[in-house]
């Protein structure tokens, strides 16, 4: 029997991982890995798959963007953001810290 | 003779590689002068500064005010206004006092004005203004000629003409038109920021694929590096590719660092859109030539038959005050968004009219949407806002609905001398006049010449050193 696989989280194989604003209505994340072990552990895993981030960000996976950078071991979303930039309830006008739901994804292995 | 005679008569492609100084991507925060200095001594052929965005928000477009103070734009454009006009350079700044607009344009030519003054300088000062009239978008609209970028509503006419700045982003074809005028300094009001860096070069005869390039990886200056910083980036561009070194030898551009910079802020990685075409990184290659220097190739370009445009518009929503309050009782953490709900009804018995409250409950997913198991059952920050046609109103929710919040009997309370926990008194703040975007849209068929208005003009305070007040 093979041992249990350790679930390990986005953070842990991630060199940067960050979200910014692409103009006040959609939103950017990028992942950046530390090498190509993780980059392909991450690009396989349902749970960063389109559908998947969709529901994560509570919005309609048909406007999600996904694409794969295996030259630079990163992953790159583009989605929309709930409210414009700066309209009032908006919580994040930069969009900087819309990473956070991303960092405790767990990937669990091989595929 | 200008700066910008000079080098467009002096200079050609094939002659060699152009240098290309970012002295900032943020004029207004502290250009740091050491790298400044040590870019300055390789000898640029130009100076290119971009001074705004629309990442700060529609209050800077709807208010027409600068996001950086004052005081420190002054600093920052002394430094580089004397840099250029030492070296005889042009200095190209775009995206006037962040957002652009003509009081921000104005703002920021009066701080040069008086930098010259105070300085005893002469120049030739090329100004772009990039305001929209709203009868030209109206019109734009009525035509089917406006397409939002992004889930972005379509505006109404009313929305349009309740809009109080309206700008346009100017591209290189634009900037071209303005730096054929006699040129030492060119100020652009909103500026596509990698037409700052991408003009002059692309005039001079060098692919325009790699203009755009190196344009969009220098426009935020050592942010390519590793690691990050704010020094000023050198380009040394020829027609194969361009080299990129930043100012700071503590911040190293790696092909690593620098492809990865080419994401940021960038909803596709390989097609960046630009008014004249679209940028194609399909094949661009990052090659370093040492542990501080990369080298960049390979991008391609698709010119568009008609120069784009995209324009932005804030209108004014009404006037903000907002309420600072902590909270740490288990009981009122435990069902805070329901009693927030009951004390907003009693408010809104007391106190009829429009006014809106947006509360943002730090602990308890005011960032991002939260799990409930995750919410903060130890201590929370309130930061409420009250939004209404009028200051007094705005003032007087905010105001009504802390007394109530502050002795809101809730189930199960055992604090009843007080709910809420105050940093400081007034817990109320008037939070200026809150805007919205309206406009985030591509304009089609915009007349960019009619729109974008140059003019030129000689500051001339030669033998005034030290005159001004």
């Amino acid at each position: 029997m093979l041992p249990p696989v350790k679930p390990q989280t986005l953070a842990s194989l991630a060199r940067v991982l960050r979200s910014k604003n692409a103009g006040p209505t959609l939103l950017t994340i990028d992942i950046f890995f530390e090498d190509a072990a993780g980059y392909a552990q991450a690009s396989d895993s349902p749970a960063l798959s389109v559908p998947a981030v969709a529901a994560l960000y509570q919005v309609d996976p048909a406007q999600v963007q996904r694409h794969l950078l295996p030259g630079l071991l990163a992953i790159k979303y583009a989605l929309p953001r709930r409210l414009c930039a700066g309209t009032p309830g908006d919580g994040d006008v930069y969009g900087a810290q819309q990473h956070a739901p991303m960092l405790g994804i767990l990937l669990n292995g091989a595929p | 003779m200008s700066a910008s005679e000079r080098l467009l008569q002096n200079h050609r492609a094939q002659d060699g590689p152009l240098r290309i100084l970012a002295a900032s991507g943020q004029l207004g925060y502290g250009i740091p002068e050491v790298a400044l200095q040590r870019g300055l001594a390789r000898r640029p052929h130009l100076i290119g500064c971009d001074m705004g965005s629309i990442d700060p928000g529609p209050y800077y477009l709807g208010s027409g005010q600068m996001a950086a103070p004052a005081a420190m734009v002054y600093r920052d454009l002394e430094l580089v206004l004397s840099a250029a006009l030492a070296q005889g350079i042009p200095l190209i700044i775009g995206s006037a006092g962040t957002a652009g607009a003509r009081p921000q344009l104005e703002a920021t030519v009066a701080l040069v004005r008086a930098i010259a003054q105070a300085k005893g300088l002469r120049f030739r000062l090329t100004t772009v203004a990039s305001d929209l009239a709203p009868e030209l978008v109206l019109q734009a609209l009525r035509a089917g000629q406006l397409q939002p970028i992004g889930p972005m509503a379509n505006p109404t006419e009313a929305d349009i003409l309740q809009c109080s700045h309206i700008v346009g982003q100017c591209g290189t074809e634009t900037l071209a038109r303005a730096l054929r005028e006699p040129t030492d300094v060119l100020i652009a009001g909103r500026t596509c920021d990698t037409a700052v860096f991408a003009a002059l070069p692309e005039m001079l005869g060098y692919p325009t694929a790699l203009c755009q390039h190196m344009a969009k990886i220098i426009e935020c200056t050592s942010l390519c590096c590793n690691p990050s910083a704010r020094d000023a980036m050198l380009a040394e561009l020829d027609q194969d590719g361009f080299t990129l070194e930043s100012m700071n030898p503590l911040a190293h551009a790696t092909p690593a660092s620098v492809a990865a910079h080419v994401l940021y802020e960038q909803a596709n990685p390989f097609e960046v859109d630009e008014p004249t075409g679209t940028l194609l990184l399909q094949q661009a290659q990052y090659q370093a030539l040492d542990a501080h220097r990369t080298r960049v190739s390979g991008a391609q370009w698709r010119p568009r038959a008609q120069a784009t445009l995209k324009i932005e518009g804030a209108a004014r929503l009404g006037e903000r005050w907002v309420l600072l309050a902590g909270v740490a009782d288990p009981t009122l953490l435990a069902s805070l968004d329901e009693i927030l709900q009951v004390v907003e009804a009693r408010v809104r018995a007391l106190l009829p009219g429009h006014w809106s409250m947006h509360p943002h409950i730090y602990g308890q997913g005011a960032v991002r949407a939260l799990p409930q198991a995750q919410h903060s059952q130890h201590e929370a920050g309130l930061v409420i806002e009250f939004v209404a046609a009028t200051v007094d109103l705005a003032r007087t929710a905010a105001g009504v609905f802390k007394q109530n919040l502050l002795h809101h009997g809730f189930a199960g309370r055992l604090c009843s001398a007080g709910n809420l926990a105050f940093a400081f008194t007034p817990s109320e703040l008037d939070a200026g006049t809150a805007y919205r975007f309206v406009l985030y849209h591509v304009m089609q068929a915009a007349p960019l010449d009619e729109i974008f208005r140059v003019e030129t003009c000689v500051i001339d305070n030669a033998g005034q050193a030290g005159a001004g007040p």
